[in-house]
């Protein structure tokens, strides 16, 4: 038995533990007691995070003939551990008074701890697949499981979930295509004898495969056109549910896509294709889809006024960004897209947690119906502060660092289109992750949240170790960049030479341990320039230059609702909701088609259309 | 480099940049009032101002944001200046390029968003919106520069730039429609005259300092010393062929502030929408029609 | 070994004893039947015991083939036999326990659907085909609503027409050949059948047997009917007499039609099948309605996987066809308590959560998610499909890829229906489950759960069943003997 047998095996006994006690107050220690197990498992198996040899697991068996491989490499591992550590955070997070919270509107907490456990071991197993087939059961069941975390809020989360699970059975249903294409021309479904084929395979045909896993992996990865799902399911989805969704889950799409496109096809063969009548590679293509997933999605992110769909939203940007990286194929720009993997899913957790944390106390998580809670929840403030400093990518978080390697990669491979188009979708992060921290925390408090008091430890404690990490690997990128290295090497992309403080380059580096340093020391003397010098005395907040006017509590001036006025105003009639009408297309198409098929059975002269068929079929046959 | 030298640059830097900056202020002052035909501040005015400002007595704090917003604001720039080589010193400018640079001079901007909206004033508020949209606006052609600048060198790392200019002539020769659209963006960056409409200095009640007095207002104009002083050394880093030595590079940045402003300061100013079509339009489409000619 | 007639005899028999003795004695009218369905379950399992695998095949009266009537009794019958006996006593009708007119009909229909199972010539295959549609007829229109009565109407006409054409085939095959024995006509076919117009035979009996299979242009009577009858009988003949007329259809393709030209067009009607099926469940907007058009586009696949040609399409088509038939009879029996229209269903799962538990496994399987049996069934096909180097066949595949995400919005549109917030007066009135109501789908459900867990034995056994199945010199050998070797 190996170590991924004993990963695995805890991640099933962390199901069924949790099954049983799913109705007791103590469900979500036995979750997160599993998932810590877990991670500690994990940890025994960190050489692979350091490129040590894949490790098999001994639970490989056949099936029809085709053997089931289970195996972990330094991609696996590295996706492993982020999984787990969104897991163990949300379930913590999930435990303890937000569990009672939770269970007193009517709801179950155990539930939410069985499917994020079933999330967490469906995307282990995921990780772990060795074969073509042993991948698309993976995916179908982690497809299957974030339905189930989706669907279990009830009300307008059922809407939503369907509209996922239709999006994610297309999606699976093109992978099956591509499998049994791959099946009929390998006559197996190793991945061996793939890579072993691919090389004497047509263009039409990589392009085909290309496409047809990609729009399997697209679709969960909410790359697009395939993501109009993903902001109302996500953001619909119980508070650690969505930390955790939001956190790694649809970098599954991204896993795979890692696996099809660089690790078997070869970015090499994907440059290689030249679309007919363009100047552009198959690859050139899929970085401008990249590129408009990450500018469309940031700026339908900035019209939000509900702060999970805002971040569900940047999710779905945030993406692009990962994707445009790892296609550039260079060390610097994988690097920056593996690497962005790991420090979004830190950003979005804390910045999730702590939205959840407000909705906690106040019970809103609308924009326009909260402000001034700094005072009240300076912690959770803390946590969101370095959330969306690390999402929007400024130093000294670790989101400037992954996106500063995408930028620079750009730059040095002469892409100056999509260096702007990534450059933008920054500034777009930069003004709406403003408004929501300026909506929730700063401004005007509330009368009605006077009373608000700090989120409880259970939550702030997760939310702090969160932000810890995202400051500390934005200090020291180079833990993280180990790791990416060596999932570099397993996929078979050049390898970033890194330092502990980010990139040696002699044409312009990066080092974060110095400029953090700096910066730290800049604040301070500057601190000291201000606390040295006369003494400021606090006032009230209603104490407010008005024009003359007197403010009392009960007049509303926070100013939130329509933040970008001016900006609106100038692109506001760009957002046509092209992609919202194609699907409506489709679907009315498909609904008079249905309609048609429908008709077909209500003929009130039956025989006739019978009689017809027959002598159709009759006189085609003779 | 040597350790020594080189937290003797970090320490440095910012000294000089905060002094050369105070000079700007003045000279901008004093060209503002000879073209409105006043006679404009004495010499050791910005000075005073400053000083002023940090000794009132009376300090209206909205909280430990608002202390901590201008905090942000002034030490981010203290630590951006150590980023930006100037004749004899390197500083860490071998450590993070133009993008880190350009990075780093975010968090100022955040540092004063943060404080503004502890305030809680929705001036203040509305104030910071125009100033992100403002950045937006900006942000775009500058980005376009940096990337056909990089590009045409090869490098992110400024003192390279430099160096390489001296060898080979100024970039504004090499990409003259880059140069251009760089000294739009620039002037969008300064908060300046026609673009100023989010500083609102003329109508303080109507802009983010509407809450900020005293110290608060001092470290303001701190960071404005820096935001001149920066500006004026990344452009003639980026297209001046920096400084050989420190006199022709002082002439240079004072000509890159000074120039633009006399001829903006005498366009009325651009409302926040309209600065986004001016900046997307012609800077933009200078821009990259430089990078073509950069790089094809 | 005559043992096998009595699955065939004894609820022959009890059809028409039961309303004579139930007359005279009440409970022999309950009993009756479901005792005799026990005892010729028990037959059958012990038949397939004994035989151990290899076919055999027996002659009533003692005439020889080519005069007498033959059963032949490969795994396939067998299973069949079985699953007739079992899947009548698990679905036995309500209505079958106060009236014996209706026990009578189902013991009717039970014996035939064994006999067609069993049957080893076109003549009593025929035969039993006819008294299947005859006692569906009667059990179709039992509930004696207008709409039932109007539904088997059109179901009577349909099947009346379908009767002329499959008897037409036959004669047609009479006249070419001169037998109607299967073994006799295998030994024949090469020489007689394979030519325009055994196809033309082939055609008119698919589209005549093909009426009770659910096939594409011949099946417009199902909605009404599994709409207006009895959620059981509907559940029977979706799930069992379906696969009947499916299996006797690929007995005969396999044995007498070796035209490729017979797979294309079982390909395309399987086809169109699938997509109109799929398309009208997902239009549909009530429970009964939609999993009647979901049998219409199940139906379609089984087609669709037989149509891949050699022992592969064989194996896919039977595991389609078993699977289905553990799912489709499930979810009927679930309408049960669920019938009528979604809107009236907002809410009801949470006041029956197992019944709703259940649907979703159904309905999971029936879309194909890994590692339930429906994935695997739902692969074979496909790999199958993708497999041949032919535009009609990656096209059919495509349908169905299609066909499967419609298939999982409208299932899950239902699915998540049930824990809609219902209006509080609405949800009062839908009925809650109780162990009854849930038994059968619960068996089955059980069943299903075993093959997930027994997948690789499960898919061995069926892999021989469909070997023997091909086998078409097993099949002569075994009626004629040894000696009768094919040309």
């Amino acid at each position: 038995m190996s170590l991924l047998d004993a990963l695995l095996l805890t991640a099933l006994g962390t199901l069924i533990a949790t099954l049983a006690t799913v109705r007791t107050r103590w469900v979500g220690y036995v979750a997160s007691l599993g998932l810590g197990l877990q991670l500690l498992v994990l940890f025994l198996l960190a050489p692979l995070g350091y490129g040590a040899p894949a490790v098999t697991s001994g639970l490989a068996w056949d099936l029809f003939g085709q053997p089931l491989v289970l195996r972990y490499d330094a991609m696996s591992w590295y996706f492993a551990l982020i999984t787990l550590g969104a897991g163990l955070v949300s379930s913590v997070y999930a435990t303890g008074a937000w569990s009672d919270h939770y269970r007193a509107a009517g709801r179950s907490p155990g539930w939410l701890q069985f499917a994020l456990a079933l999330n967490v071991f469906t995307m282990l197993l995921l990780l772990a697949s060795g074969d073509f087939l042993s991948l698309f059961i993976a995916w179908e069941l982690v497809s299957w499981a974030s339905f189930l975390l989706m669907a279990l809020a009830a009300g307008p989360a059922l809407k939503w979930s369907l509209r996922y699970i239709t999006y994610a059975t297309a999606g699976a249903m093109s992978m099956l295509a591509a499998l049994g294409i791959v099946f009929h021309l390998t006559g197996s479904l190793n991945y061996a004898d793939f890579m072993a084929a691919v090389d004497q395979w047509s263009v039409g045909l990589i392009t085909l495969l290309t496409v047809l896993f990609g729009a399997g992996f697209a679709v969960k990865m909410g790359i697009l056109p395939f993501h109009l799902w993903q902001a109302g399911a996500y953001a619909e989805t119980p508070g650690p549910g969505m930390a955790f969704l939001g956190a790694i889950s649809s970098r599954m799409g991204l896993y795979g896509m890692m696996l099809v496109w660089v690790q078997l096809i070869g970015l090499i063969r994907l440059i290689e294709v030249h679309i007919p009548l363009t100047f552009l590679s198959l690859r050139d293509v899929l970085m401008w889809i990249a590129a408009f997933t990450i500018i469309l999605p940031t700026y339908t992110a900035l019209k939000q006024n509900d702060a999970r769909r805002l971040l569900a939203w940047h999710g779905i940007g945030q993406g692009g960004y990962m994707l445009m990286g790892i296609l550039s194929a260079s060390a610097l720009g994988s690097a920056g897209g593996i690497l962005h993997i790991f420090n979004y899913a830190t950003n979005q957790a804390v910045l999730l947690l702590a939205v959840f944390a407000v909705v906690y106390r106040t019970g809103t998580a609308d924009l326009n119906k909260l402000g001034g809670l700094f005072t009240r929840m300076p912690l959770t403030f803390v946590a969101m502060l370095v959330g969306i400093i690390g999402l929007a990518g400024i130093p000294p978080m670790n989101g400037f660092v992954s996106k500063w390697m995408v930028y620079r990669s750009l730059l040095s491979e002469g892409m100056p289109l999509l260096f702007v188009a990534s450059v933008i979708g920054t500034l777009g992060t930069i003004l709406s992750v403003y408004k929501l921290i300026h909506n929730t925390f700063l401004g005007q408090l509330r009368l009605e949240h006077e009373p608000v008091q700090e989120a409880p430890w259970s939550m702030v404690i997760p939310m702090m170790v969160l932000a810890l990490i995202i400051f500390l690997t934005g200090f020291m990128p180079g833990i993280v960049l180990d790791w990416v290295a060596a999932v570099q090497a397993a996929v078979g992309l050049p390898v970033l030479p890194h330092t502990l403080g980010g990139v040696a380059d002699a044409h312009g580096g990066l080092d974060m341990i110095m400029l953090v340093l700096v910066l730290f020391a800049g604040f301070g003397v500057s601190a000291l320039l201000f606390y040295a010098t006369g003494r400021s005395e606090p006032v009230h907040q209603l104490d407010n230059y008005a024009g003359g006017h007197f403010l009392s509590a009960d007049v509303r001036y926070h100013y939130s609702d329509h933040f970008y006025a001016g900006l609106m105003h100038r692109i506001g009639h760009w957002y046509r909701g092209s992609f919202l009408w194609f699907e409506s297309v489709v679907a009315s198409l498909a609904s008079f088609l249905a309609q048609w098929s429908a008709t077909f059975y209500r003929l009130m002269q039956p025989a006739l259309p019978m009689l017809a068929m027959a002598v159709i079929v009759l006189w085609m046959v003779s | 480099m040597e350790i020594g030298k080189r937290i003797a640059d970090i320490i440095l830097m910012p000294i000089v940049a905060f002094v050369i900056g105070l000079f700007m202020v003045l000279m901008l002052r004093k060209i503002a009032a000879k073209l409105q035909r006043r006679v404009g501040p004495p010499f050791f005015q910005p000075l005073i101002d400053i000083i002023k400002f940090y000794s009132k007595t009376t300090q209206v704090s909205h909280g430990l944001l608002h202390d901590i917003g201008i905090i942000m604001a002034v030490g981010g720039y203290l630590a951006a200046e150590s980023l930006l080589p100037v004749p004899g010193m390197d500083g860490l400018s071998d450590k993070g390029g133009i993008i880190t640079l350009t990075y780093f001079l975010m968090i100022p901007s955040l540092g004063l968003a943060l404080g503004v909206g502890q305030c809680a004033n929705p001036n203040g508020s509305i104030g910071i919106s125009r100033a992100l949209t403002a950045m937006l606006a900006y942000d775009i052609p500058f980005v376009i520069v940096i990337f056909g600048v990089a590009w045409h060198y090869g490098t992110t790392d400024l003192s390279e730039m430099i160096s390489l200019q001296q060898a080979q002539g100024w970039g504004a020769f090499e990409m003259p429609l880059l140069a251009l659209a760089g000294l739009f963006a620039l002037q969008g960056m300064m908060g300046k005259q026609p673009f100023e409409i989010y500083v609102a200095p003329a109508e303080i009640a109507t802009g983010p300092m509407v809450e900020m007095g005293g110290k608060y207002m001092g470290g303001l104009f701190v960071m404005q010393c820096f935001q001149l002083y920066t500006a004026g050394v990344l452009y003639t880093t980026l297209f001046l062929g920096g400084g050989t030595h420190w006199l022709d590079f002082l002439i240079k940045i004072f000509a890159v502030v000074a120039i633009p402003m006399m001829i903006a300061f005498t366009f009325p100013r651009y409302r926040t929408e309209d600065m986004l079509r001016l900046m997307w339009k012609w800077p933009v489409l200078a821009g990259l029609l430089g990078i073509a000619f950069v790089m094809y | 070994m005559n043992l096998i007639a009595l699955v065939v005899a004894l609820p022959l028999l009890g059809a028409f004893l039961l309303p004579v003795g139930a007359r005279s004695v009440g409970w022999v009218g309950r009993l009756l039947g479901p005792a005799l369905l026990l005892l010729t379950s028990l037959v059958v399992i012990v038949l397939w015991r004994d035989s151990g695998g290899v076919p055999s095949h027996i002659e009533l009266g003692g005439f020889q083939p080519p005069l007498g009537i033959t059963f032949y009794l490969d795994q396939l019958a067998l299973v069949f036999a079985l699953a007739t006996s079992l899947l009548a006593l698990l679905l036995w009708p309500h209505a079958a326990w106060r009236d014996a007119r209706v026990a009578a009909l189902m013991l009717l229909m039970v014996s035939a659907a064994s006999g067609m199972a069993l049957s080893g010539d076109l003549f009593n295959l025929y035969v039993f085909y006819e008294l299947v549609s005859v006692a569906s007829f009667g059990l179709v229109a039992a509930p004696k609503t207008g709409a039932a009565l109007a539904a088997t109407l059109r179901y009577v006409i349909i099947s009346g027409m379908g009767t002329v054409m499959a008897l037409t085939g036959i004669a047609l095959i009479y006249t070419q050949t001169g037998t109607l024995n299967l073994a006799h006509l295998t030994l024949l076919s090469a020489t007689t059948l394979d030519n325009t117009l055994g196809l033309t035979a082939f055609v008119l009996i698919l589209l005549g047997i093909g009426v009770k299979a659910e096939l594409f242009p011949v099946n417009i009577w199902v909605p009404e009917v599994y709409a207006t009858a009895s959620q059981r009988v509907s559940a029977l003949l979706a799930g069992l007499i379906s696969k009947l007329a499916i299996i006797v259809i690929i007995r005969l393709l396999v044995l007498l039609f070796p035209q490729p030209e017979a797979l294309t067009l079982l390909l395309v009607i399987g086809a169109l099948g699938v997509l109109l099926g799929e398309l009208a469940a997902w239009h549909a907007k009530d429970f009964e309605r939609m999993l009647a058009f979901s049998s219409i586009g199940q139906l379609g696949l089984v087609l669709m996987a037989f149509s891949i040609p050699g022992q592969a399409g064989l194996f896919a088509g039977l595991a389609v066809a078993m699977h289905h038939l553990i799912v489709k009879p499930a979810l009927f029996v679930l309408a049960e308590r669920w019938s009528g229209g979604f809107a009236g269903l907002a809410g009801a799962g949470w006041k029956s959560p197992w019944a709703a538990g259940l649907f979703i496994l159904f309905a999971l399987s029936l879309i194909g998610v890994p590692p339930l049996p429906g994935f695997w069934a739902k692969l074979m096909t496909l790999l199958g499909l993708l497999g041949q180097d032919n535009w009609i066949y990656w096209t059919g595949a495509g349908i169905i890829l299609l066909a499967t995400v419609f298939e999982a919005n409208y299932l899950f549109r239902f699915g998540l229906g049930l824990f809609k917030a219902g209006s509080e007066s609405r949800s009062a009135k839908v009925p809650v489950h109780d162990a009854g109501s849930l038994g059968p789908s619960l068996i089955l459900g059980a069943v299903l759960l075993i093959a997930t867990v027994m997948i690789t034995p499960v898919g061995n056994w069926l892999a021989g069943v469909a070997d023997q199945l091909a086998d078409r010199e097993l099949y002569v050998t075994t009626v004629l003997g040894a000696g009768r070797e094919l040309p």
